[in-house]
């Protein structure tokens, strides 16, 4: 399944919009608002979008870590973010992983995260294991190549995992389903531990 | 095979069974009588803090065990237990004014009176009390011209230690206490001995002579139990050097010596990653990594058939779409000895480049599929529809069981596509890859190199570099046959 260039855009300039207006405003409600059907606008690049407007109500914020391809392109670098602080485990696992997805990498780092990636949803279970929901758009817009898969199925269970450290393991589901591999080699099936190995720790 | 109880504080004297309680060990000596193992009612006494009364009119005895009675008749096979039967497998016996009970007396009546665990284990004379670790070990050697294997199987699994000291080594067992079985050890080259440890849970290997060096492997055969192997080998220096060919050209490529038929490498199975649908990563001039791992393996296969003379399969030998399963699947089938994936990688900077091994992580999986298993093997999903239950678990964890010869194998993969080719930082490492998860033989999955760079998408195209690549694997097998058969 391939999806269309114009929804892609679609899709894209929806996040520059929703970075805007939605930056203070409480995360939860991004990804329903990002599922709906795209309408026809133009499409905008959110690199060149202006900043968030200061004015708005203050949000809690904590501060979480984000994790970015390094330079070297064979580590994962952690970076500290703030994110908006969320009421329990789900919703705040909510809230990180929302960021990690759209986040820009700071230079000269890079996003392991293919553009529009979008949350389904997110369910901790009583063993607090943490159920990721992908939307099936990440596959397509996946390079593929196992470095590259490690690197974006490790930066979203190593986000959930440093952050909530109540949190044991993730799963990653694609489109609601339990998924066999998101590009062809990192077996989906099981709930994955954090991965230290991919992590560079001397980064700054 | 000589079987023996851990009873070396009592070994030079009369025969006993040896109790192992938490406060320490004790024998309990034994008689021999009608073929029976009989002890007297005295020791029994002395060891397990009883009393006894004899009725000599009713012809009966009568011991106290905590307060429970427990009545016996000379030659009546049935005993009471606070007012409870029991039967025994002989009668109890009165010789030279003594009673005497048969040793399945301790387990079947005492332990019932005292209420607690009394396990006798018969060909080890054990007596453990209470819920002590006593993990039943068998011994085995097999010996090799040039190298012999210990192996242990432990019931139920316990971890081990293999400790080296001077002239032997010791293995020492996570428990308190062990049921041996020893075989007769032939003298020979590599080991010489082995023996009920100094302590009571270890057990040491007197090494030979030719001893230079060891290797130890875990492995499960099932679900119960363990098994350690350790490899006892020679010096490198032991094994006679390949002699030269005498006309051999001073040419850099590998000159393969002749090899006779091999007994630990027959069959190897490669498999050309992704295929039809799934493409696979792709560089930035449109070469596609399902068309270079086809093309490898090709290469791979005609050396291999030619030069080693074993039988080679691949997954696919065309662009077809293949799932995981059956990847995994057609290489159990054809019993394949090694599996090796071929993969062309891809990364966020187009920058990183060279070529990687990985081999499979396999702890969480192991221990889900073990998990699975203890709830209930039947809410198992059953692969290709009939598979049954135990299938699947092994299934599920049949790489975990080649885990050690799956890193050997990269290993060697690594050293020789280093001789070869450009190598990433990352050269050698473990990841959950879906494809090696099912493979049950020693299983690697090899990254020629990355399309996402520029030069290398043009090498990775060019028949030079696939010859490079095919010429490294077949290296490295020669290698991994040489570990396997020494």
């Amino acid at each position: 399944m391939t999806s269309s260039p114009n929804r892609r855009w679609a899709i894209i300039t929806l996040i520059g919009c929703a970075a805007v207006v939605f930056a203070v405003v409480l995360f939860t409600g991004l990804s329903r608002l990002l599922s709906r059907p795209a309408p026809g606008t133009a499409a905008v690049d959110p690199v060149v979008a202006p900043p968030a407007p200061a004015a708005a109500p203050v949000v809690p914020k904590i501060k979480a870590t984000l994790y970015f391809a390094s330079e070297d392109g064979l580590h994962l670098v952690p970076t500290e973010r703030e994110v908006p602080l969320a009421e329990g485990a789900v919703a705040q696992a909510r809230s990180i992983l929302e960021a990690q997805l759209s986040a820009e990498a700071p230079s000269p780092f890079v996003s392991t995260i293919p553009k529009g990636a979008l949350l389904r949803g997110i369910f901790v279970s009583e063993r607090n294991e943490v159920f990721v929901d992908l939307d099936p758009a990440i596959r397509t817009a996946h390079p593929g190549g196992t470095m590259q898969e490690l690197m974006t199925v490790y930066t979203i269970v190593n986000a959930l995992l440093t952050n909530l450290p109540n949190l044991q393991e993730v799963q990653i589901l694609i489109g609601g389903q339990e998924a066999d591999t998101l590009a062809g080699h990192v077996d989906l099936r099981r709930p994955l531990r954090k991965n230290e190995s991919l992590i560079q720790h001397d980064a700054p | 095979m000589l079987v023996i109880g851990l009873s070396f504080l009592a070994s030079a004297q009369a025969p006993s069974i040896t109790v192992i309680a938490r406060e320490g060990r004790k024998p309990l000596p034994i008689t021999a009588i009608n073929s029976q193992d009989y002890v007297a009612v005295d020791d029994v006494n002395a060891a397990f803090a009883t009393t006894s009364r004899e009725d000599r009119l009713a012809g009966g005895l009568t011991i106290t065990a905590r307060g429970r009675s427990i009545v016996l008749t000379e030659n009546q096979n049935v005993v009471s237990v606070a007012g409870r039967l029991v039967t025994l497998p002989a009668p109890p016996l009165r010789r030279d004014g003594k009673w005497f009970v048969p040793a399945e007396f301790l387990p079947r009546a005492l332990s019932a009176a005292l209420d607690v665990r009394l396990d006798l284990r018969r060909s080890a004379r054990l007596l453990i009390v209470g819920d002590l670790r006593v993990p039943r070990v068998v011994a085995r050697i097999d010996a090799g011209a040039n190298n012999v294997a210990v192996t242990f199987d432990i019931t139920p699994n316990t971890e081990t230690r293999v400790n080296q000291q001077p002239g032997r080594l010791v293995v020492q067992f996570d428990a308190d206490g062990l049921d041996l079985s020893i075989p007769l050890v032939p003298q020979q080259a590599f080991v010489q001995n082995i023996t009920p440890g100094d302590t009571p849970t270890t057990i040491t290997v007197t090494l030979g002579p030719r001893y230079a060096l060891h290797r130890v492997t875990n492995s499960q055969p099932d679900a119960g139990s363990g098994r350690l192997t350790i490899d006892l080998m020679p010096a490198t220096t032991d094994v006679a050097p390949v002699p030269a060919p005498p006309a051999a050209a001073p040419d850099t490529r590998l000159v393969i010596p002749a090899q006779g038929p091999s007994t630990g490498l027959r069959t190897v199975v490669i498999d050309p990653g992704h295929g039809g649908d799934e493409l696979g990563t792709q560089g930035a001039k449109g070469t596609l990594e399902k068309e270079i791992t086809l093309s490898v393996a090709r290469r791979l296969r005609t050396l291999i058939e030619s030069r080693l003379g074993l039988k080679v399969f691949l997954t696919r030998e065309d662009d077809r779409t293949m799932p995981h399963d059956d990847r995994s699947a057609f290489a159990n089938n054809h019993r394949a000895d090694v599996f090796l994936s071929i993969h062309a990688n891809s990364a966020v900077r187009p920058t990183v480049k060279g070529a990687e091994v990985y081999y499979l992580t396999v702890e969480r999986a192991e221990a889900e599929a073990r998990k699975k298993a203890d709830e209930n093997a039947t809410t198992l999903p059953a692969l290709g529809g009939g598979t049954r239950a135990i299938d699947l678990i092994l299934w599920e964890t049949a790489q975990a069981r080649y885990l050690e010869q799956s890193a050997t194998l990269a290993g060697f993969i690594e050293q020789s596509l280093r001789a070869r080719i450009e190598m990433s930082p990352r050269a050698v490492q473990q990841a959950p890859f879906r494809v090696l998860v099912g493979a049950n033989m020693p299983a690697a999955l090899v990254e020629i190199g990355y399309l996402s760079n520029a030069d290398q998408e043009g090498q990775l195209a060019t028949a030079s570099y696939q010859d490079q690549v095919a010429q490294a694997l077949l290296d490295a097998l020669i290698k991994f046959r040489e570990f396997l058969e020494h």
